[in-house]
């Protein structure tokens, strides 16, 4: 069985729980986030035939992300970065955290997930910022917990970038 | 190796020797002495050396070339690892073959898993066996110690308790009778927290390992930063009711013990033992662990030597035998109350379908209340006493309780009773009542009988009087043939004609005469009336005939003048046939001078 340890991380309120909710199987309530600081859940999915599980830590955030755990970090094979598009000071704080991040273990795969795609019309995502993304090569997706668009592309997107 | 060529000293010669063709100069054709001296030499060296430097070619050759090799260690490669297993070198052996074993099986699974499953065949029906075979006696010594206490008085409590906390019966007793329990071992990875292997003691319910593991790697990293304590160190204990979390702490991994109950140190000391023999084995795999836990397979049978239980002693040996003793009595008791109720419920059945088939009482309920048995209904006064009926079926009559409402009952015998009670028959007047009918059999007194008729329907229950022949229409009818059959009226000597007398007697038959002949319609009586007409013996007997015939007609005639109709009346003269009185005088012969009359009963209707 292969298992890897994922990590979410995003400002507060950018949806990383809502994400994971429909789409994951657990056994802790979320209130876990507000006295240990994380709430670990599972997600089996296939890559090529062999099965995966990632084990996710949820970790808990607010903007200033000075709050959050690092040590839960440790270990990670890799980590979806969560930004709420219609938020233009989420998308900047998920680039300070994946520079956190890359200071605390190192260049790891990661996703970046643009989400509350369901809301275009309020995006702030602009094509300017997607060309600065692109020029690091940085994988971006769109997801919308709302409506399940793009959560599982997202979780499989990480999946294989983990598998190589 | 054994068949190598043995190195001679000569060899170090032998290879300078034939190093020294190299070392002449380029362009020195070959086989050409530069010099005489050297050439001569050479000539000399190859002579004297030319056997020894083509074996050692062959020999060359034969190592640099693959198949030539190849076929040499085939033939001593049997050999070779049965000497180094004599020499005690079997783990390394072990160890260098593993992974080329391991590699061959993948691939011959992969290629075709029939060949590999129909080699172990023979082996694995006996392995899951006793695989199930040690669960199941796992199991069982868990549930003996169960059963024993399930019908101890503490059994009992435990049973209650069950019931007040919802649940299981054997989870409640199986708690109560551990001291100890190692329910789970996690092995984790130390960095990522996820589960390497787990092991789970039977009947015990888990959740998730990866979860599990995950949270109890978080919960760690929590209290070393929360606290600030040094890196390295960890949290050895969680504690939580009877359940305890034991951690011990490798350089790789941790092995976290779920455990409930009070565990002793020896559980710790093998806890220890058992990482430090998994990092030894698994030194190179959790140092490059990325997640996959399949060569970590063989990690669990390690763990399950942490699993452990022990339950409390029993202190009183004899306990299971005095608590069947005491279950046994308990049932007994039981049953006998049971047969007793039994008993009793047939019984009351009983009494109630009794009471309900007796006359003069009617029972509308019957019911258990307030511990006493009620019975309500109505009772005619002269029904038989429904407390003799209790006494009768073995019943306390203490034990039932009667409402009775007062009514006359219609049954035959009731008021059958009743009007014996009102008419107060003499002792030779019998009464008997049929649906409803009064009959009066017997020789009643002509005054009792006056008194009867207007009496007896105002008894409830009787509504015809059936008098039967003493009724007065019956009377009349008896005493009416009576009258004719006795009277005899008289003629003259030798006459048909009627005397004075003769005509005034039978005058005075015309009334019952009438009443024979139109008798009530509700006598269902008729009759047919001969005259008989006699003579006496004295003169010839054709003579008498035809006289006594012409009086018999005379007294016909005489009636038909008076009006009665002489449809069913017939005149037959019998002279001295049948004579009124024996002639032993002359008075009395005077009476077969006479007619009679003869009353015979026929059937209603005819004419």
């Amino acid at each position: 069985m292969i298992q890897k340890k994922i990590c979410m991380l995003g400002s507060f309120a950018v949806g990383k729980t809502s994400l994971v909710r429909r789409f994951v199987e657990s056994i802790f309530s979320e209130t876990y986030h507000t006295t240990v600081g994380v709430k670990i859940d599972k997600k089996v999915i296939q890559i090529d035939g062999t099965e995966m599980t990632l084990v996710l830590w949820d970790l808990y955030g607010n903007d200033d992300f000075q709050k959050i755990r690092w040590s839960y970090f440790q270990g990670a094979s890799g980590y979806l970065l969560v930004a709420d598009g219609t938020r233009r000071a989420t998308i900047d704080a998920a680039v300070a955290l994946e520079e956190r991040a890359r200071r605390e273990i190192g260049p790891v795969p990661f996703v970046l997930v643009m989400n509350k795609c369901d809301l275009i019309e309020d995006w702030e995502f602009d094509p300017e910022l997607e060309a600065r993304f692109a020029a690091r090569s940085w994988t971006i997706l769109r997801s919308s917990a709302k409506t399940g668009e793009g959560v599982e592309e997202a979780f499989s997107g990480l999946a294989r970038k983990i598998a190589g | 190796m054994g068949s190598a060529p043995q190195p001679a000293p000569d060899s170090r010669n032998a290879r300078s020797m034939a190093d020294a063709p190299n070392s002449r100069p380029a362009g020195d054709p070959q086989g050409e002495p530069s010099v005489n001296g050297s050439g001569s030499l050479e000539e000399l060296r190859r002579l004297i050396l030319a056997p020894e430097q083509e074996a050692l070619e062959r020999l060359q050759q034969r190592i640099e070339d693959p198949e030539s090799r190849a076929e040499d260690v085939s033939g001593v490669v049997a050999e070779a690892i049965q000497r180094r297993r004599e020499q005690g070198g079997s783990d390394a052996l072990s160890d260098a073959l593993a992974p080329t074993i391991e590699t061959a099986l993948r691939e011959s699974v992969r290629k075709d898993p029939k060949t590999l499953a129909s080699a172990l065949f023979p082996v694995m029906g006996p392995a899951i066996r006793r695989s199930i075979l040690e669960t199941l006696r796992s199991f069982l010594d868990s549930f003996n110690q169960v059963l024993d206490q399930s019908l101890s008085w503490q059994g009992l409590k435990w049973r209650f308790e069950a019931i007040r906390t919802g649940r299981s019966f054997t989870e409640v007793a199986l708690l109560h009778s551990l001291v100890f329990r190692v329910e789970q071992v996690f092995l984790i990875h130390k960095t990522t927290g996820l589960p390497i292997a787990h092991s789970v003691a039977p009947a015990v319910a888990i959740e998730d390992p990866s979860l599990v593991s995950g949270m109890l790697s978080a919960i760690q990293d929590f209290v070393r930063d929360s606290f600030h304590s040094e890196q390295g160190q960890t949290v050895n204990r969680m504690n939580v009711g009877d359940l305890e979390v034991w951690v011990e702490t490798g350089p790789y991994a941790i092995l976290a013990a779920v455990i409930r109950g009070v565990a002793p140190r020896t559980v710790r000391d093998q806890m220890a033992e058992s990482l430090e023999t998994l990092h030894a084995e698994y030194a190179e795999q959790f140092r490059c662990f990325s997640g996959d836990t399949a060569p970590f397979a063989e990690a669990n049978k390690e763990l399950s030597r942490c699993l452990g239980s022990k339950f409390k002693e029993e202190k009183q040996p004899r306990g299971y035998g005095y608590s069947l003793a005491a279950g046994i009595v308990l049932l007994a008791l039981l049953g006998a109350w049971l047969g007793w109720r039994f008993s009793q419920y047939r019984r009351w059945s009983e009494l109630s379908e009794r009471l309900a088939n007796q006359p003069g009482l009617t029972v509308t309920s019957f019911a258990r209340e307030h511990g006493h048995f009620v019975i309500r209904g109505l009772r005619d006064p002269l029904a038989s006493d429904p407390l003799k009926f209790v006494r009768d079926a073995g019943l306390d009559p203490s034990g039932v309780e009667f409402h009775w409402g007062s009514y006359y009952a219609l049954d035959d015998f009731l008021v059958e009773q009743r009007a014996r009670a009102v008419l107060a028959p003499p002792g030779n007047v019998v009464l008997t009542v049929k649906d409803g009918v009064l009959h009066v059999d017997g020789t009643p007194s002509a005054q009792w009988l006056n008194e009867v008729p207007a009496r007896a329907l105002l008894i409830p229950g009787v509504r015809v009087l059936d008098l039967g022949r003493w009724s007065p229409e019956q009377v009349a009818f008896d005493d009416a043939r009576n009258k004719l059959e006795v009277t005899v009226i008289r003629f003259p000597l030798a006459s048909s004609t009627f005397s004075a007398a003769g005509r005034s007697n039978l005058r005075n038959l015309l009334p019952s005469i009438e009443e024979l002949l139109n008798p009530p319609v509700s006598l269902h009586r008729a009759v047919r009336v001969d005259i008989v007409g006699h003579s006496d013996s004295s003169g010839a007997e054709v003579s008498n005939q035809s006289l006594s015939q012409r009086r018999a007609e005379r007294v016909l005639r005489e009636l038909q003048q008076l009006g009665i109709a002489t449809m069913r009346l017939h005149a037959q003269g019998v002279a001295t046939a049948d004579p009124v009185r024996a002639e032993d005088s002359e008075e009395n012969r005077q009476y077969n001078r006479s007619v009679t009359f003869r009353v015979t009963e026929v059937p209603p209707g005819q004419p």
